[in-house]
């Protein structure tokens, strides 16, 4: 069965290669499609992700960063950090604002930080200090890259000139754009306290319960939402996800149509035309369950061969826009193209019933033909 | 004696009412081991049809069919397939080889089928196609075959489960004379009688007489038998 499967295929090499070029394009279709959403994804929560603090305070009802405000109380760092079990508690101001650089106007996720904190700022620097003072900003490499800015040129930010004073990596992204800023100058500019704070961020002692230190945050900052970092990510995590679900789950339905509708064609066309054949076996003393099977296989053996074709090319293009696009980031990782085997087994078993049905229903009398 | 194939009463009747047509009106015919049955008559007389029913390839509409001494009439599209596999081998005037498939694989192809795999089938496909003196054409595709050599592989496909029964269909049409005497001999002289195997050979081929043991005539769908010497007209 396999053999006579793979002659099959293997005698309209043109043919095949259009199956198997149209399975690994729908494949990379989804793959890149689906990375890039991760990529997206990953970029967006890199900012909880990397900062090392277990527990997280928002304002009450609060439990994402990305599309809402949080306002904690202006004393809420002091009754925090006097707490027994907190071994360090750094607030920051978080705002979304758009930053001029040069004329172009970037939307940038604001972090108002303190310079003498240990953490709350950018995780990498690749040239420059973080520690800014009133009239200083953190931006990243990428995009002062794009706009040929250097350190010490300014930027703007609600009205006020900056001065670059260093250049972070890995804060920049579709969408996802960060910059630091003074906590203080940043307040002044909202017009809040320079005590205000969007979230705590919290270091717990070494023998601390994470989990008592919670409640007992809870009642000491009943104004608060207190979160552990994985809970935090995980939430903003979903948030992401649904902002870009309906997008990601229209584009992979394009994607398996496409697949369906070559596996399909190429797979009924290459049976049509061997129609004799399978008559042919039929009269010989072939059963239906063996022609089904030849069908099978080399739907299947198309598929398979359009599959790793399309992971493979899927790597290329992250690899190639990695070195065009840096800040592009695309994520395909093993569990995502293991992921789409059982659809793709759907997707072929779908294909392959039409020409399954002409199979069956052709006539061995086919052979008296000539 | 035993028969290979037996056809008792067979009638065959297209379409319903006023629109019937009968291509084989109560044909009864008993084909013995080694026997060489030859089924000649004008075009539309039947032969084609009489040929389809006598291999199991559709169903009579009256009459009994046996095989090898069971009667096979009711047998289903289940049970006939595997019955066709290992009783019958079939030879066309189209030849009807696997176009993706060489002359080896092509022999080889129904003995996978009948569950003779790798080794086995492999070395008895090689010896009938070396016996039907392809011995090197082994790896060619029929595209790369003459007429006479594909009805050769065609023939050791048609032996490659050593079947007590060959039917034949026009064998020789697309062949000259000289090739198709030659495949002619090696059908009924080499995997015939020698080897007791019935073939039932539908043709127009006149030339055909002298390897018959019987010829038998088939005119408006009425068998008759006609003499072993019996010149056509």
């Amino acid at each position: 069965m396999f053999k006579l499967a793979w002659a099959n295929l293997i005698h309209e090499r043109v043919r095949l290669a259009i199956s198997v070029g149209g399975v690994a394009l729908a494949i990379l279709l989804i793959l890149i499609l689906n990375g890039f959403f991760a990529g997206f994804q990953q970029q967006a929560v890199s900012y909880i992700r990397n900062q090392p603090a277990s527990l997280w305070l928002a304002q009450a009802g609060i439990e994402n960063m990305h599309m809402v405000s949080s306002v904690l109380p202006a004393d809420a760092l002091m009754r925090v950090t006097r707490m027994p079990g907190v071994k360090k508690a750094v607030a920051i101001l978080y705002a979304t604002i758009a930053v001029q650089v040069g004329d172009a106007l970037v939307p940038s996720y604001v972090f108002g930080i303190d310079p003498n904190d240990s953490f709350g700022g950018p995780w990498l620097l690749s040239e420059g200090s973080a520690a800014v003072s009133l009239n200083d900003i953190v931006i990243d490499q990428t995009l002062a890259r794009r706009y040929g800015i250097q350190l010490g040129d300014t930027v703007s930010i609600l009205g006020y000139k900056l001065t670059v004073k260093g250049l972070s990596k890995g804060t920049f992204g579709i969408a996802s754009n960060m910059v630091f800023v003074n906590k203080t100058a940043l307040a002044l500019g909202m017009g809040v306290s320079p005590q205000a704070a969007s979230y705590i961020m919290i270091q717990p002692e070494p023998t601390a319960k994470l989990d008592t230190l919670a409640t007992d945050l809870r009642a000491v900052v009943p104004e608060a939402n207190v979160m552990s970092q994985s809970f935090f990510l995980a939430r903003e995590q979903e948030l992401t996800q649904q902002m870009s679900a309906d997008t990601l789950r229209a584009m992979n339905t394009v994607g398996y149509i496409v697949g369906l509708l070559v596996i399909g064609l190429t797979i009924y066309t290459a049976t049509v035309e061997r129609v004799r054949e399978y008559g042919i076996l039929k009269a010989i003393g072939t059963d239906n369950r063996h022609l089904i099977g030849i069908v099978l296989v080399q739907a299947f053996i198309a598929a398979a061969m359009g599959y790793w074709l399309g992971v493979a090319l899927s790597y290329g293009i992250v690899a190639l826009v990695d070195r065009i696009f840096p800040d592009v980031v695309i994520l395909i990782e093993t569990s995502s193209w293991l992921g789409e085997i059982p659809t793709l087994v759907v997707i072929v078993v779908l294909a392959a019933l039409l020409p399954i049905s002409r199979v069956t229903r052709t006539d061995p009398m086919i052979v008296f033909q000539t | 004696m035993n028969t290979v194939l037996e056809l008792e009463n067979i009638s065959k009747i297209y379409g319903r009412g006023h629109t019937a047509v009968k291509a084989v009106d109560n044909v009864s015919l008993q084909v013995k081991p080694g026997e060489i049955v030859l089924i000649m008559g004008p075009s539309g007389s039947g032969k084609t049809t009489l040929l389809s029913m006598a291999g199991l390839l559709m169903h009579p509409t009256d009459g009994h069919l046996w095989m090898n001494g069971q009667e096979v009439t009711q047998f289903n599209e289940r049970q006939l397939p595997a019955l066709r596999l290992h009783n019958i081998g079939f030879v066309f005037q189209a030849y009807n080889l696997l176009a993706a498939l060489t002359a080896l694989e092509n022999v080889e192809v129904v003995m996978n089928m009948a569950g003779i795999k790798g080794k086995a089938a492999r070395t008895r496909a090689i010896e009938l196609l070396a016996m039907l003196g392809l011995e090197h054409r082994l790896d060619h595709l029929p595209a790369d075959l003459s007429g006479g050599e594909k009805q050769r592989v065609a023939l050791a496909r048609a032996l490659a489960n050593n079947p007590p029964l060959i039917l034949a269909d026009e064998p020789t049409g697309n062949l000259d004379s000289k090739i198709g005497h030659e495949v002619m001999e090696l059908l009924c002289s080499g995997v015939g009688r020698e080897q007791g195997r019935a073939i039932v050979i539908v043709t127009h081929d006149h030339r055909l007489h002298d390897i018959a043991d019987r010829i038998m005539w088939l005119e408006d769908g009425k068998l008759s038998e006609k003499e072993k010497y019996w010149n056509g007209d």
